[in-house]
Formats: structure tokens, sequence, C-alpha cells
């Protein structure tokens, strides 16, 4: 095994509650509003592909134990077309992982360092991500694990004290065209939720099997419930002018104003923010490399660590020229390329692998 | 060991690197290279330029109290500020000239009051309004307010009591004496449906035998489209405020028939809720006002500890609330066709279809809206006395 | 300006090769990371050079066309 440490349930279903949700409340409320207008809590609750490729994660485990859905590409379609669609797999997560690094940087520049050339801002932080992934998963286990109770505080800590200035008009009329509103807003999460993959290549490390399915599922549901506060507290402060904003949550932070003490908190949203990047990065990359070490069949992924986190600053750079365009992106192709690739790819996988499965047992008997 | 030695070094270098990075080396300022706004204005030239001015907070450690330029020569309270001002064609481009003027690099965080001049208000404010929308310095939740006159001229004030201008008028928004604006809820207002808006007015009471100048807030701005259109008095902002269900302090005198007297009333608490009714062509709003209100003088000859008499008083302060509501909606709905009041936004959520097929035609729809005061008020507490040792035939 | 660059990113090679090339055991190991290692430093050169190159998004983009066309009506039909 090139990955000899191992997780708890708990910690996975920390990960990958932290792994979803940063990323998730910095720039779809904005997205959502557009679509859905006052619908846009609503939204998070039609999770379709979460469920879907969550399902598939788990009964591709349960026939291939032990594997990580890249492994059990070569399992199911044999051993070259298996290798063509791991790689494209690994390629796709460090294109995922290009833009949810931009993403981090294009907030930290555009609304704290003005200055701070882009590189810097990101460099930093993959550095840092990597030394962390060289650790090992029980490392990213354990950081998720820790970050968790703060990055949760830290939320309430902005919703809490903006609750006298919510005007709860704003969310009426509730449903005034029917689901339609709010299933188009949900389009653009879709893609965070379809990233939900990533649960296939923690299972195997976990220690404790059984509670994995638990675990996931709880986080899938505060990743939801996280998401509906959000939306709903910005929708309820904002109202008409929420979709104008890039980021509504910062604003959201940027108004709190109890008793005159509790202001400016938006330092404490970056910090949030920078919390949750930060173990979103470490997760997707730690995926990325143990992908890719399996996918050569080596004996370890830390030599590896560097060379990527190489590739993934480069991506960044690299995926879109501009904020609009990544903007633009994010809210179209890559919802649909990353529904290809890890929703519909792993459900044409695991039916593929069932009907083998009932193939060779029929013809084991027969 | 070496190993362990060898990772230890590059542990701690790693570390000492990052720690350099930590201040954020690009974007560091220090405090002291900071010219900390408290206040700015924006005003319209004679040759149709915008004026950005500024008040700048000098923290104790800067210069000598006196300052040439535009400088106010008088520092009042503990606070020393001084005013500059730059023109351009747009705000941002004033901003950049602004700079040129002042030896710090200008601070836009601590900002909390921005001051729109008369001219530029009935010019249009769509401009200044996405400048302050976009660029990441100025804060949501600063006050805004029309000025009668020129902005700058507020700036230029500096009131005894409070350290700065900014402060002041601040503090006299949060008061609930007029109108209280922030920055977002006036974008929400411009981008919402009922695409009008209102201000606080800032007036200047002039100078004094000994008194210096200071300001107040009297009154309100009506915009619409983004332009200010008129102007109402202190008292039809009182009846908007009632509607707008934002009056939170208050003194109402009335005058009861046969009391030969006038009775004053201390709000403690109101709630306004906007019932709005679409019947066929017919749209309708009906304004139930709820107000808790103690009893603060009693100039009559009613003695008050009788509850008839408390019922008489009820009367006349509702009757007093209906008046003033209904002056504010004369003004707004005949004079100047603005939904100051956010009409729109109480029909689109009960009604969404009817008011999506008509909303092209608020203009028109909106002068016809028959609107019904219901004011109900409850006379809380009598104040310390009953009946009034000091007035005898008291009945 | 640009070389500056360059030289900058075979250092950072340098770094990364000084850092694991004594910790790794194993040929195989040694050729995954010198393979992406020159990978890396031969892309981050090129698009020091040529930033404006297409990257994966606009292939995507252009993948996916059709499907944000059909959304981009969609919407407009609703919000209009």
């Amino acid at each position: 095994m090139v990955e000899k440490g191992r997780i708890s349930a708990f910690q996975m279903g920390r990960m990958i509650y932290l792994a979803i949700t940063p990323t998730a409340i910095l720039t779809t409320p904005a997205i959502t509003f557009k679509f859905a207008k006052q619908d846009m809590w609503i939204s998070p609750i039609w999770a379709f592909c979460g469920l879907i490729t969550l399902y598939a994660v788990f009964r591709l485990h349960a026939i291939y134990p032990g594997r990580n859905i890249v492994q059990a590409c070569e399992a199911v379609i044999g051993r070259l077309p298996g290798k063509l669609l791991g790689a494209l797999f690994l390629l796709y997560y460090l294109y995922l992982i290009g833009i949810i690094l931009r993403e981090y940087g294009e907030f930290v520049v555009g609304s704290f360092l003005f200055t701070t050339p882009l590189i810097v801002v990101s460099g930093s932080m993959v550095l840092v991500c990597a030394i962390a992934v060289r650790g090992g998963v029980e490392i990213v286990g354990r950081f998720a694990e820790l970050l968790l109770p703060a990055f949760v505080t830290l939320f309430l800590f902005i919703i809490i004290p903006i609750i006298p200035d919510l005007r709860v008009p704003n969310m009426f009329p509730i449903m005034a065209n029917g689901i339609t509103p709010s299933l188009a807003g949900a389009f653009v999460l879709q893609t965070w939720f379809s990233e939900l993959i990533s649960a296939s290549f923690l299972l195997p490390l976990v220690a404790d099997q059984k509670k994995a399915k638990t675990s996931v599922l709880i986080a899938l549901l505060m990743i939801v419930l996280t998401l509906v506060v959000a939306n709903l507290a910005t929708l309820m402060l904002l109202g008409d002018i929420t979709g104008g904003y890039t980021y509504p949550f910062l604003i959201l932070a940027r108004y709190i104003n109890l008793a005159e003490f509790f202001t400016h908190l938006e330092a404490i949203f970056m910090a949030i923010w920078v919390l949750g990047a930060f173990v979103k990065i470490c997760v997707f990359f730690y995926v990325t490399v143990l992908g890719a070490a399996q996918w050569m069949n080596l004996s370890d992924y830390r030599p590896i660590v560097f060379p990527i986190g190489l590739l993934v600053t480069l991506s960044s750079m690299w995926v879109a020229p501009d904020l609009q365009k990544l903007t633009f992106s994010i809210s179209t192709s890559v919802t649909f390329s990353a529904m290809t690739m890890f929703v519909i790819v792993p459900m044409l996988l695991l039916c593929l692998a069932w009907v083998q499965k009932r193939w060779r047992g029929t013809a084991a008997k027969g | 060991m070496d190993a362990t030695k060898r990772k230890a070094v590059f542990a701690l270098f790693f570390l000492s690197v990052h720690a350099l990075c930590l201040t954020g080396c690009w974007d560091r300022t220090e405090v002291n290279d900071l010219a900390i706004i408290t206040a700015a204005g924006l005003d319209l030239t004679e040759d149709q330029q915008l004026e950005l001015s500024v008040k700048i907070y000098l923290t104790s450690s800067s210069s000598t109290p006196q300052m040439g330029g535009f400088s106010s020569p008088n520092s009042g309270g503990a606070g020393l500020s001084v005013v500059r001002s730059a023109t351009g064609l747009t705000v941002a481009d004033a901003a950049s000239k602004l700079q040129q003027l002042i030896s710090r690099k200008v601070f836009w965080g601590q900002d909390e009051v921005f001051i729109f001049g008369e001219r530029l208000s009935r010019q249009g404010f769509v401009e200044p309004i996405e400048f302050l929308m976009r660029h990441p310095g100025p804060r949501e939740r600063s006050n805004v307010f029309v000025s009668k006159g020129m902005a700058k001229d507020v700036l230029q004030l500096a009131p005894p009591i409070e350290r700065s201008i900014a402060d002041s008028l601040r503090k006299m928004a949060k008061l609930q004496t007029g109108l209280n604006i922030t920055m977002k809820e006036l974008a929400q207002m411009m981008g919402g449906k009922a695409k009008a808006a209102v201000l606080p007015m800032v007036e200047i009471k002039p100078r004094e035998a000994s008194q210096d100048a200071f300001a107040f807030i009297n009154g309100s701005a009506v915009l619409k489209n983004g332009k200010m259109v008129g102007r109402m008095n202190k008292v039809a902002t009182r009846g908007l405020m009632w509607l707008r269900d934002e009056i939170e302090y208050g003194t109402v005198t009335v005058s009861p028939e046969n009391a030969g007297g006038n009775v004053s009333f201390q709000l403690r608490r109101s709630h306004t809720k906007l019932v709005p009714h679409i019947r066929g062509d017919d749209w309708s709003i009906e304004v139930r006002v709820e107000t808790w209100d103690d009893i603060v003088e009693n100039a009559t000859d009613l003695d008050l500890s009788v509850p008839k008499h408390i019922e008489q008083l009820r009367t006349a302060l509702e009757a007093d609330i209906r008046q003033r509501t209904e002056m504010a909606l004369a003004q707004a709905q005949k004079e100047w066709n603005a939904d100051v009041f956010q009409f729109a936004d109480a029909f689109y959520r009960k009604y969404p279809k009817e008011w999506n097929r008509n909303k092209d035609r608020w203009d028109a729809i909106f002068p016809k809206v028959k609107v019904r005061v219901e004011a109900r008020s409850v006379i809380s507490r009598p104040g310390l006395i009953g009946k009034s040792p000091l007035i005898p035939n008291q009945r | 300006m640009k070389w500056t660059a360059v030289l900058g990113i075979a250092a950072l090679l340098a770094l990364m090769a000084a850092y694991e090339w004594p910790k790794t055991k194993g040929k195989k190991e040694k050729t995954a990371f010198a393979a992406i290692a020159v990978l890396g430093g031969l892309l981050a050169s090129w698009l020091v050079f040529y930033p404006e190159t297409p990257g994966p998004t606009q292939c995507l983009d252009a993948l996916y066309k059709p499907l944000v066309k059909m959304i981009e009506n969609l919407t407009q039909e609703r919000s209009g």
C-alpha cells in the first residue's frame, strides 16, 4: 500500500465537510441568486449530485474494497483503458485544484491584498499544503479535525451578530414561480456536490469502515445546512442586490455592527476562508498525489508532492486569464465537466462493475 | 540524529521565511502613513465636475493644529481634523486627484458618513453610488445624507459635543429624529422595485452670537430614479417614518377636544405593518400601526386617572398619527410619484404574479393606490403622577 | 525580466531536488519525481513567455459549448 496511514471515520467526515464548504459559501450565493432570486436558500437542498456520487462511491467500494475509484477503473474496464481513464481523472483533479486555488487567490488579492502578486498568495498556500500533504493522510485528517470547530465557530460569529440587520420579508414570496428557480440555482452548486467523489479516495484509508457511511452522510447534511444558512442570511440582508456583489458573504461580514463594538469583522471572514481553503486544497492535493502515485505504481507518494505542487500552482495561473472568465466558466462548463467526471463516469463504472459481477457470478455458477 | 537535525533546520527555515510573509509585505501600510477619512462629501461644481471633499482625522502623533489649505481653523472637541477637496470627472478620478494633495495614503475604512450636496443630488446619484459599491474601500454600513447646499460646508464644521462631524451626524441619524439610511439600504432602494429612495437631509444652523455653527438633520430628500425630486419637511418625514416602520423615539403632542390644553406622549414602541390588497384593478394598502406610549405631560383639565379620558386621548393620538402619515403619503403619491415606502415590495411579496404583469406600469399605478391608515395605540403608563396636584378642577 | 523568471523556476526546481533527491529510495520514484518536476519546469517556462496560451478551461468551454448555449437560452427566458 502506498499510504500506510489511517484516518478515523470521524476525521473523514470532517475532511469532506471542509473540502466542500469554504469555497461554496464564497462565490455561490451570488451565482445562485442570479438564477433563483429569493428562493436561493432552497437551492442547496437539491443536492442530487452529492447523493448520486456518494452512492456510486460506496457501492464501488463494496465491490472492490480497499480500492479508490482510480484503481477500480483498471479492474472494471481493463488495464489500458483503465489507466487512460484514471489519467483523465487525475488530470481533471489537477485542473479542478487549479480552479480552487485561483478562486482563493483572486479573493484574497481582490478584497484585501490588492497589490500583492497573485502568485505569491497562491504559491505560499501551495507550499504550506505541500508540507502538510507530505506528512500523510493522518496529518491532513488531523488538520481537518482541528480546524473544523474553528471554522464553525467563526461562521457562527459572522451569522449571529448580523441577525438584527436581517429582514425576513426579503425571502418572500417563497416559490412564487414553483420549483424551477431554486432548481436552476442549484445547478451551479452541483459542482461542489459532485466533489464528494473525493470520498472515494479517503474511504480505503478509514480505520473504522462501518462508521464511514454515516460519517460522510452527516457531512453532506452539514454541508447542505451550512449553505442554506449562509444563503438565507445573505438573502435576508441584501435582498435585491445580492446578485450584484461578487462575494455577498463578505459584505455580510463587513456589515456587522453590534453595539458599535463588533465591527470590521471581515478579517474574521478572511480567517475562516483561509482556514477552510487550506483544508480543502490539502484534501484535493492529497487525492491528486495519492492517485498519481498509485497510477504510476510508486511505493511512496512523498517524493512527488512538491513537483505536483508546482503543477498545481501553474494550473491555477493557467485556468483563466481573468476573474470574469473564471466566474463564467465556473457557472457553466466547470459544472458540466464536474458532473461528467464525478457523477456520470462513476455511475457508468458502477453499472459496468455491477454487470460484470453478476456475469462472473453466473459464469462461476454455470 | 543527523536527519532529524536537518529536518529541524529546514523547518525553522521555512517558518522564518513565512513569518516574513505574514505581515503581507506587499500591501503593508503603517498607520502613520494613512490619512484616515471620517466623512466624505460629494458636490457638483459650477462647471459640472464632481468635487470630492474629505474630512481627515489627524491622529495625535501627527501635525500641529493649524494647517493651510481648506482646513477649519477651529478644532472643537478633542479631535483635530482637516478638510481637503479635489475635482474630477468621476468619483474615482476625483479621489486620485485628492490623493495628490495629501501626504498620506487615503484610507476609506473608517469613513462612516457620506454627504451628497443638493445640486449633485438633483443631477443624479447613480455614478457616485456605483463607485461606493464597487470600490472595496468604502463601507456598506456608512450613513448617507443629502445636504442643503454644499456638502463641503457641512464637512467644515467642528461640532462641540462629538469628536467630529462624522460622529455627530451618525449619532443623530441613529437617534432617529430623521431617517437612518446606510449605503447598503440606499443601494437596495435604488436598485429595488420601486426605484425610489429617501435620505435624511442635513442642514446647517448658522453661527449665532456666542454659538458656533452646527449641523443637524432636518427633513428628508426624496429621490426618484437616482435623482432628487423633492424635499419633505420634518413633520412629513415623521409620517414617512411611521409608514416605513422606522419610528423608534418620538414625542407626540395632541390637543383633545373639550380638554382645554395639550397632552404629550412619549413613544415607547411602534410597529407598522403594510397589508396590500389587489381586487381587480383596485390596488390598495392597509397600513396597520401599533404604538405603545407613555404620557409625559398633561396640561389639560382632564384627570388622566379616569379610564374614559384615556380613551379620548387614544382617539386623539390615533388621529394625529393618521394625519402625519397622510401628509407624507399625499406628497409622495401626488407631488413626486415616488414610492418611498416600498409599497412595490409589499405588493410583490403577496401578489408576485400580478406584480410581474404590471411592474412596468408602477409609475401609473402608484399615485392611485388607496391607502388606509389604521392606528391602534396603547397608552401604557401615565408617568409618575396620576391626577395632577398642580392643576385644580380636573374632571 | 522573463529570463529571471525562468532562472527563478530553475532555482525552485533545484531546491526541490536538493531536498527530495537524497530522500527518495527507488529508481521508479526518482524517475517519477524527475519527470513531473521537469514537466512542471517546462510548462512554467512556457507560460512565462506565452501566458496567453489557451488553457484547459478554453478546451472544456469549447467542448461543452452547445450545452452552455442551451442553459443561456433557458435563463434568458426566465430572468428577462
